[in-house]
């Protein structure tokens, strides 16, 4: 039982200053049917992965529904400078949206108007961080080597905002939004190089708009070079000392894999991994010059390895290339060999955004609200 | 950063892993079900698959030995299983044919239901990912 509580004290810590990542809303809400709805707030239920705000609504017979409203995440809200307080049980207001695929008493708050006043509360506009005036060199340890995250006693900072956060073959150019459910189903062979069982797994879970993403449903981790990808970002933290890099994640589940750099194989890790067992595979990685290539094999198959629900199997390995051309810019390649699942090896690249002077936001999922 | 390290570590900790999926290879993994000559009268039977890249191998075990699966196939156009397995008892060689459809494919615990033969015997068959 003390285990028990000292668990939930320090998961209840983290919770209090994290944020999350979200789920397709396609997954869930219908955008071809819209609704309006009039009420009063009952409850605001301000939690990862999405707030839920609870009202009644009268009926056409006069009875009072329970409706749920959700909208976007905790700390997309507060970075808009909302608080959970924002709208209190007692409130009245209008929302307009869209309705729950499932015919529940749910819609997607697309806005939220309080009825007194006509202030709009709870919206949400990205904020991703301006294009720097002029581009400023890479920073190097003593070395030379470059720095891929931030420099101690200096100014902090962490990598987000990735160019695409759909994993495609370069060049391919399929249309997808930006949790990769693709705007044409017919396009789906285009995506890469997949043997037949795995194209038609991922046409059934793109015709289920997603919905069964476990990295939503049951908290998996995104590993893969989806962590690259998903909302919030990621953390390098270099230890010199033990040769070894440490990704922090910012989105999914606040855990994270480690990179060796001291020559040892891919065995014999799991005393450095034992916590998060081939989610992110087993990483070992050298420099090659200004670039830091890491060859990662060892995953299960327990997770979706890309927004979307791109199909890999346990003979998925890695090779990622890691390259800071300039303050601002990590860009990220990748090639995925994986047989099991494709045809041939395939790559695919991108780069994500230097958010200076921020801290990692933080997510613990929380099953089942998805 | 080492208290941010730990704290992230302590959460993955206590929030332990989830319970087991399988989003790889659908036929991938160990089933377990029944097979008879009817629903009322059926037997047990365990089924482990797994998947190369190439070929689904695997063996079933109908409460006695392990007998290799000789040929197996998955048609996802239906998800369609095909599964062959060939032993010999006294009366000689012995071939179980299994024809199934998979159902629930987003789950983890799918189920294989179908039919399978053997001889002059045949009867329903279902299966569910363990």
């Amino acid at each position: 039982m003390r285990h028990l509580l000292a668990c939930t004290a320090a998961v209840l810590l983290v919770a209090s200053t994290t944020g999350t990542a979200h789920h397709a809303i396609s997954a869930k809400f219908d955008d071809k049917r819209p609704a309006t709805l009039s009420g009063i707030v009952t409850l605001v239920d301000w939690r990862n992965p999405h707030v839920h705000v609870f009202m009644n609504v009268k009926g056409d017979k006069g009875e009072v529904e329970n409706w749920a409203v959700e909208v976007e995440s905790p700390i997309d809200l507060e970075s808009n400078g909302w608080s959970p307080t924002t709208l209190q049980p007692g409130d009245a207001i209008t929302v307009r949206g869209i309705r729950a695929r499932n015919d529940s008493r749910q819609v997607w708050g697309q806005s939220i108007t309080l009825s007194g006043t006509g202030r709009q509360v709870l919206t949400f506009t990205p904020k991703i961080p301006p294009e720097p005036l002029a581009k400023r060199p890479t920073p190097r340890w003593p070395d030379k080597q470059p720095r891929l995250g931030p420099i101690p006693g200096g100014v902090q900072g962490y990598w987000a905002f990735p160019s695409s956060t759909v994993l495609q073959e370069d060049g391919a150019n399929v249309k997808m939004d930006q949790w990769g459910l693709l705007a044409n189903i017919n396009d789906a062979a285009k995506v890469a190089p997949m043997q037949p069982w795995a194209l038609a797994l991922y046409r059934h879970r793109q015709s289920r708009f997603l919905q069964d993403d476990p990295t939503y449903l049951n908290c998996k981790p995104p590993g893969g070079p989806r962590q690259f990808q998903i909302p919030y970002g990621v953390q390098f933290v270099e230890d010199r000392e033990r040769q070894r890099i440490f990704v922090l994640i910012g989105g999914g589940n606040s855990n994270y894999r480690i990179i060796y750099l001291d020559g040892r194989g891919h065995t014999g890790q799991v005393g450095g991994d034992d916590d998060n067992p081939l989610y992110y595979g087993r990483s070992v990685g050298k420099w090659v010059g200004d670039v830091l290539e890491v060859d990662t094999r060892g995953f299960n198959e327990d997770f979706w390895f890309t927004n979307g629900g791109l199909v890999h199997t346990d003979q998925l390995k890695l090779i990622e290339k890691f390259s800071r051309p300039d303050f601002d810019t990590l860009k990220y390649e990748v090639t995925v060999d994986d047989p099991g699942a494709y045809t041939r090896p395939w790559s695919a690249s991108w780069t994500l955004r230097w958010v200076a002077g921020g801290e990692l936001p933080r997510h613990l999922c929380q099953e089942n609200r998805p | 950063m080492r208290s941010l390290i730990v704290l992230v570590a302590l959460s993955v900790v206590c929030l332990g892993a989830p319970a087991g999926a399988q989003e790889g290879h659908p036929l991938k993994g160990s089933w377990l079900g029944t097979w008879g000559p009817s629903k009322l009268h059926s037997n047990d039977i365990l089924i482990v698959m797994n998947w190369d890249g190439k070929t689904i191998s695997g063996m079933i075990n109908p409460g006695t030995d392990n007998i290799p699966i000789k040929n197996a196939t998955l048609n996802p156009e239906g998800w369609l299983v095909h599964i062959e397995a060939e032993t010999k008892d006294k009366q000689g060689p012995l071939t179980y044919i299994i024809d199934g459809k998979i159902e629930g494919l987003a789950f983890h615990n799918r189920s294989i239901v179908g039919t399978w033969k053997a001889r002059n015997e045949s009867g329903p068959f279902k299966i569910s990912r363990q």
